[in-house]
């Protein structure tokens, strides 16, 4: 069976990946994932500048999810070049880096700096990120979209891959911004922006007040987003919300997805991706396919 | 000890879970020990031989999905077969909400998921009187130590060694005697068990931090050593009242945790830096226990 996909530029050698913010700097997972197998890993979003992140609580579980208001904690960009990417590129896995500037400029700059250096495979632009304020918010229009992927494929030969918010009225909209600026592939979808209360003490439990949503509690809207967003574009897709399982990964492979990436399940069960990619052969098998990519987008009509 | 991981990486971590196992396990046993407090056995050979006194698990209920992510649980003993080989493991939690509550109501043969062992575990402390301070339920991770320090029993793969200490007390102070939990086991152990109690039904009426000053007072140890795990206001007054006698003072810390194994950034504590500044720790890679002296309060 073959497993591998192509993301635009960007070949992997199977479409199961980790998704940033739930799998630390992959040395975390040393002990539980054989990291060597996995179709990609993207690390914790990184910012041009070192940030403190948000004080606690910093999530809270809600039924089948969690709330997060982490606030983007990270040692900023040079750290990362100096001290987590040797590691990570030393792993033989595609590694796609995934940053987030404050403008336009900043994004730019940050692609530039990563244009390359040894080890990144792609970068993910997190424009979607609900925990921090100040800024455009690039993930909500399409035309800033459109603009900010170009100016970053323009900065270097590095695949880019942008990552999208849900928290919009048409999320087919802003997709069409991004393949118009270039991107190899589009991911969907970060967190659904959410809140929890205790009412007695008449308080929000985010030390942040809101955060975002994760887990399987949002795997309906994610896989709606994935639907979507492949009637409206012909860029490949990276699936995200709530999947922990391979009836999860498969269900996105139909709506359109080309890989997945898996998040919040990396808390509660560390060994999840090694389940998801052992079971995928099967699951390809049973479904009649003899690589991914023929299985994406079949889903059928109702009518 | 854990080995902390061999780069000397300034923005790795000292203790990922390098050693960890995820597994199915069985429930052995669920029984109550007091009010809202229960002891549970679960088997699990690969954890069980690994774990040192200080160090946690992450447990979860196995094939639901709410609640959802897994609990921090203290190691309370290794239970060891008929040659001595540890083979499972004794947690015992006390029920506060929605996950410890659904523990209460399982019995034997019921699979739980946990991983572990996680978190850094005590080091060893040269000392020749160790003073265990418990506020309620966070007596559990002494029972396991205090037996190490009396030369009771030996933990971890390569079985540590720490030296042993000629005296082991429990200062344990809990709101009412409904509440006491395991004194049997620390007196089995050796240990000297001094209690108080919120109510005043049992012990020294008050506080354990006026136990512990009586125990500091009456000790002739120079060398003499803190450890303190409870509620994060009893804790700050132990680590207060430590700082000015001059007592190394340890602290496990009790922050809530999504994942336990570094890669969510959510169970953050403030850490003072060696230039007087904190920042933020991952409570699960960089401890649960800490320098006292070195907690931003
Ligand atoms: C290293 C470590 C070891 C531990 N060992 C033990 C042990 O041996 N025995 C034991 O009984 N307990 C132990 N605990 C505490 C235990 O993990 C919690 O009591 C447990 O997670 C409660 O789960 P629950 O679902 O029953 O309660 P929950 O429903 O999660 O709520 C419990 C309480 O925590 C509060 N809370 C929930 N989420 C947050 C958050 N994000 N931030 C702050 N507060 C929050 C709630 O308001 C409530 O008061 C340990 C904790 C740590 C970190
Ligand atoms: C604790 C936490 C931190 C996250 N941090 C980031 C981040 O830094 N950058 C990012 O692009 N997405 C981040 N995400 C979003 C995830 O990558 C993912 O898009 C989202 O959680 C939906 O997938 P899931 O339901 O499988 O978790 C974070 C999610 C969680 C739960
Ligand atoms: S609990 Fe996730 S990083 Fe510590």
């Amino acid at each position: 069976m073959d497993l591998s996909v192509q993301l635009g530029r960007l070949r992997l050698p199977n479409p199961i990946l980790v998704a940033s913010g739930t799998f630390g700097y992959a040395r975390e997972m040393a002990g539980l994932v054989d990291l060597g197998r996995l179709g990609g890993i993207v690390p914790k979003t990184i910012t041009q500048e070192p940030r403190t992140g948000n004080p606690p609580w910093r999530t809270v579980e809600t039924a089948a999810g969690m709330l997060n208001s982490i606030g983007l904690d990270n040692d900023g960009i040079e750290a990362f070049v100096a001290h987590h990417l040797p590691y990570l590129a030393s792993l033989g896995v595609p590694i796609i880096v995934s940053i987030a500037g404050r403008t336009q400029e900043e994004f730019v700059r940050m692609t530039g700096r990563l244009a390359g250096l040894t080890g990144i495979a792609a970068l993910e632009l997190n424009i979607s990120c609900p925990n921090v304020s100040g800024g455009v918010d690039f993930g909500t229009d399409a035309g800033s979209c459109e603009r900010l992927v170009a100016g970053c494929r323009s900065a270097t030969a590095t695949p880019i891959i942008a990552k999208l918010t849900p928290n919009v009225t048409s999320i087919a909209a802003i997709a069409k911004g991004a393949e118009a600026g270039g991107a190899d592939a589009i991911s969907l979808i970060n967190t659904c922006l959410g809140m929890a209360i205790d009412w007695r003490k008449r308080r929000p439990l985010l030390g942040n007040v809101l955060g975002g949503l994760s887990g399987p509690a949002i795997k309906p809207i994610a896989l709606r987003a994935v639907y979507q967003v492949a009637q409206a574009v012909k860029t490949p897709l990276v699936g995200i919300g709530g999947i922990s399982t391979i009836d999860d990964v498969m269900e996105f492979f139909v709506a359109g997805a080309s890989a997945v990436q898996l998040g919040t399940v990396n808390f509660y069960n560390p060994k999840a991706s090694m389940e998801v990619l052992e079971a995928l052969p099967g699951a390809l098998a049973e479904a009649g396919v003899k690589c991914t990519a023929d299985v994406v987008g079949t889903l059928l009509s109702n009518r | 000890m854990p080995r902390s991981s061999t780069e000397r990486n300034p923005l790795h971590a000292g203790y990922y879970a390098d050693s960890a196992n995820q597994a199915r396990v069985p429930i052995v046993e669920n029984v109550r020990l007091a009010r809202d407090t229960y002891r549970m056995r679960f088997e699990c050979p690969e954890i069980a031989k690994r774990i040192v006194p200080g160090q946690f698990l992450m447990v979860r209920l196995a094939g639901l999905n709410d609640p959802l992510l897994g609990r921090p649980l203290a190691l309370y003993d290794t239970v060891c077969d008929s040659v001595g080989k540890p083979i499972g493991i004794d947690i015992v939690y006390l029920t506060v909400g929605k996950m410890t509550r659904r523990l209460a109501q399982c019995v034997a043969g019921d699979e739980l998921d946990v991983w572990g062992p996680l978190g850094n575990g005590f080091p060893a402390i040269a000392t020749d009187h160790l003073i265990m301070v418990a506020g309620g339920i966070g007596q559990t991770p002494f029972l396991a130590l205090g037996q190490e320090y009396l030369g009771r029993r030996v933990y971890g793969a390569t079985s540590r060694s720490v030296q042993s200490a000629h005296k082991v007390t429990l200062c344990y102070g809990i709101r009412s005697a409904g509440f006491l939990a395991g004194v049997a086991d620390f007196k089995k152990a050796g240990i000297d068990v001094r209690l108080s109690s919120d109510d005043g039904s049992i012990g020294h009426p008050g506080f354990v931090t006026e136990v512990l000053r009586q125990v500091l007072a009456e000790t002739s140890s120079e060398n003499r050593a803190v450890v303190c795990c409870g509620p994060e206001p009893m804790m700050h007054a132990v680590a207060a009242l430590c700082k000015r006698e001059n007592t190394r003072c340890y602290v496990s810390l009790e922050t809530p945790m999504a994942c336990g194994i570094g890669i969510c950034f959510s169970c953050v504590t403030r850490v003072r830096q060696p230039d007087g500044s904190w920042d933020y720790k991952r409570t699960c890679v960089e401890g649960p226990i800490f320098d006292a002296h070195k907690i931003e309060w």
